[in-house]
């Protein structure tokens, strides 16, 4: 689908002169603290980079070598699905929506108990989302717990490609498992010119510690992933009075300098490497320290880092529909339809999480995808806004209805209720309660599990053709996807 | 002046506790005194409070940091007259993981409750553990890890310190995000929290059982 005709940048919680003080303070912190580095490698390629490197592992950064980064970044980063959806086009106020985590723990479809994911669950959810309209791209979900780890991040990404035509983004352990994962797609793909030209998978890289340390392992990923040309977001996730100052806009400030670092980073591994900045930020609960990924506070840090993104130019990864609430209930619903229609208004570019979330980042439900869905469609249909033309204004039409009557079956309304101007959502209920009562009283969670259940019984599509099927069991052996 | 001090505790006013505590001290106040009528009730109440849903963790951490500057000066006084901290741990993160908030929380906390820790910082090996155990003889060990693929280094360490016969000298505590009660049981660690106050409390039953 076209997705990228939704733009948002309707919300703009930061003014102009908060942006440039935001942006200001966060050069001077990268100026006076700079980041800790503690490898060797890394410290001489900021070196490289112009960037001041003392030998106690401290990096500063000279403002133009900033702006030298900033320069060389692609503005917009194409990110492609196969079999004819168009590319997601990343960049300017263009927003699309996905899932996201590595959900360690699953509710099973049939008693609602939360179990260890499989790949099996993997590969079920990924044939969910293909079939879900308003979830734009997969990020692999789970971390399925019958895989070994040596093998998880291959089996992973073969799982995902295998089950859906979306575009797949997922994260690698180390160098050589992201070296795989390319070789993997590059067999998808076709060649490695052609996945270059049309990534059909990009990374994930949790490669800064906030605050304003260099995850050195995940950088050799980082590194792997940025030679090959692959997309790549520089994730990182600072927590407001944890790992981050207490207050929204210290957090922005230190969440903008751990990113304008990572840019210049990426560009010196690779000149124009396309990258995504990736903030993923939320306030912490104060009663657990944890992680409060429902929070409004962290929907508003999301909103406020897609504007700081769109003031530098560079496309934005970030996150909405998480909740604190361990099953799809009420909190769950108020959380993501806050945090995922104020995201999408705020105009972030690749919006992950939004699809199944539940615990912060540590569950995932079927039926939440589903529930989902209708919460991204409501959002998007909030970004078309109204639109207002002489066609839709209608006045002829009211002059023929005139006073009194009705449009019930004027051809102006027939022509219009099946469009854009209308989004039905699947799991709402919108009957009278006769009807209701009629249908077995039964809630959105219910009917969401019911179109759950009735998608993962379709026949699957076959996303990998045959002959690939057997360059990738050549190249790989299936077994070891079975621990 | 007892008083005094337990307020401060209660106030988080490091400051004011660590000279109201020198100059009870002075007065010629027993440090036994200091510890059980002041300090000791203080963090008492800080804990109660945070279970009760009044306190947050970092107004809990400051009255902890508080108790920690008495104890800076009443732990020379309490040795000298033959008087031990409730206990000695060992903490660190496991191997591969450089997350240490949790790890830091949870020293702060028992520290605050008047255990002795040592914490040996992040991404620390089987062969680190073992040797902090050798050597410093702790009643507890303490591992956290936030990554389900760090946390599998945790039976790891386990697996050391029995082949090192030290398995039977010490507890085995066990925290993290991704980290339960029924993984420390598969395990085989000898406690699981959820949190740091629930880690005191965890502790205080291991050393007294």
């Amino acid at each position: 689908m076209g997705s990228s005709s939704f733009l948002g940048g309707k919300v703009q919680l930061l003014s102009d002169d908060d942006i440039r003080t935001i942006d200001r303070t966060s050069r001077s912190i990268l100026a006076k603290t700079g980041i800790g580095v503690a490898s060797e490698p890394f410290l001489e390629i900021f070196a490289s980079a112009g960037a001041d490197v003392q030998r106690n592992g401290r990096v500063r950064f000279p403002g133009r070598v900033i702006d030298d980064a900033i320069e060389r970044t692609p503005k917009r980063v194409l990110l492609h699905g196969r079999g004819g959806t168009p590319p997601l086009d990343l960049g300017g106020k263009r927003v699309h929506l996905g899932t996201g985590g590595a959900a360690i723990r699953i509710l099973d479809l049939k008693d609602g108990r939360a179990r260890d994911p499989r790949l099996a669950d993997l590969a079920d959810i990924a044939w969910l989302v293909e079939n879900l309209d308003n979830i734009h791209f997969f990020l692999r979900p789970v971390v399925a717990r019958d895989v070994s780890p040596n093998s998880l991040d291959v089996c992973t990404f073969h799982t995902c490609l295998a089950n859906t035509s979306k575009h797949v983004m997922g994260s690698a352990a180390s160098p050589e498992t992201a070296k795989d994962v390319i070789d993997l797609a590059t067999l998808v793909a076709g060649g490695r010119e052609s996945l270059s030209e049309n990534p059909i998978i990009s990374f994930i890289t949790s490669w800064m510690i906030s605050p304003l340390t260099l995850d050195t392992e995940t950088c050799k990923v980082l590194m792997t992933v940025a030679e090959a040309g692959i997309p790549v977001a520089l994730s990182s996730a600072p927590v407001a009075g944890s790992t981050a100052p207490a207050t929204l806009s210290g957090l922005l400030a230190q969440a903008h300098a751990e990113q304008l670092s990572g840019i210049v980073l990426a560009q010196a591994i690779r000149r124009g490497a396309p990258i995504l900045y990736g903030t993923v930020p939320a306030v912490a609960d104060f009663h657990t320290m944890g992680y409060a990924g429902g929070a409004i506070e962290s929907a508003l840090l999301n909103a406020a880092c897609a504007q700081l993104a769109h003031s530098i130019g560079v496309p934005i990864y970030s996150d909405a529909g998480l909740t604190d609430s361990k099953l799809p209930d009420i909190q769950a619903g108020y959380e993501k339809g806050m945090n995922i229609l104020l995201l999408a208004l705020a105009g972030g570019n690749y919006i992950h999480h939004s699809g199944g979330m539940l615990e912060s980042m540590l569950t995932v439900a079927y039926e939440q995808y589903v529930i989902d869905n209708d919460i991204n469609g409501m959002a998007l249909r909030a970004l078309r806004g109204i639109t207002v033309s002489p066609e839709t204004l209608a006045e002829e039409v009211i002059a023929s209805v005139g006073p009194g009557g009705n449009y019930l079956t004027q051809q102006h309304t027939l022509s219009h209720i099946r469009t854009d101007e209308y989004f039905v959502p699947a799991t709402a209920d919108r009957q009278g309660r006769v009807a209701w009562e009629m249908a077995g009283s039964i809630d959105a969670r219910e009917r969401a599990r019911g179109i759950a259940r009735e998608i993962l019984q379709r026949p699957r599509g076959e996303f990998i053709p045959s002959d690939v099927k057997r360059q990738i069991r050549n190249r790989f052996d299936p077994a070891d996807c079975k621990a | 002046m007892i008083d005094a001090i337990k307020e401060a505790v209660l106030q988080g006013d490091r400051d004011k506790v660590v000279e109201l505590t020198a100059a009870a001290l002075e007065q010629g106040t027993e440090p036994k005194e200091i510890l059980d009528q002041a300090l000791t009730p203080a963090m008492d109440i800080v804990g109660e409070e945070y279970e009760r849903g009044d306190r947050y963790v970092p107004e809990m951490l400051i009255s902890a940091e508080a108790m920690k500057g008495a104890m800076a000066q009443l732990k020379p006084l309490l040795a000298a007259v033959g008087i031990e901290p409730l206990g000695r741990i060992v903490i660190g993160t496991v191997e591969g993981d450089l997350h240490d908030i949790g790890k830091d929380l949870v020293a702060m906390m028992l520290e605050g409750a008047g255990f002795e820790v040592t914490d040996l910082g992040v991404e620390v090996t089987a062969e680190g553990f073992v040797q902090a155990v050798r050597e410093q003889q702790p009643g507890i060990l303490a591992m956290s890890a936030l990554l389900t693929t760090t946390m599998t280094n945790m039976p790891v360490v386990i697996d050391a310190l029995k082949e090192a016969e030290l398995r039977g000298k010490v507890r085995v505590i066990i925290g993290g995000a991704p980290v339960t009660q029924a993984y420390a049981d598969q395990i085989g660690a000898d406690g699981y929290a959820p949190d740091a106050a629930s880690a005191v409390k965890l502790t205080k039953q291991l050393v007294s059982a």
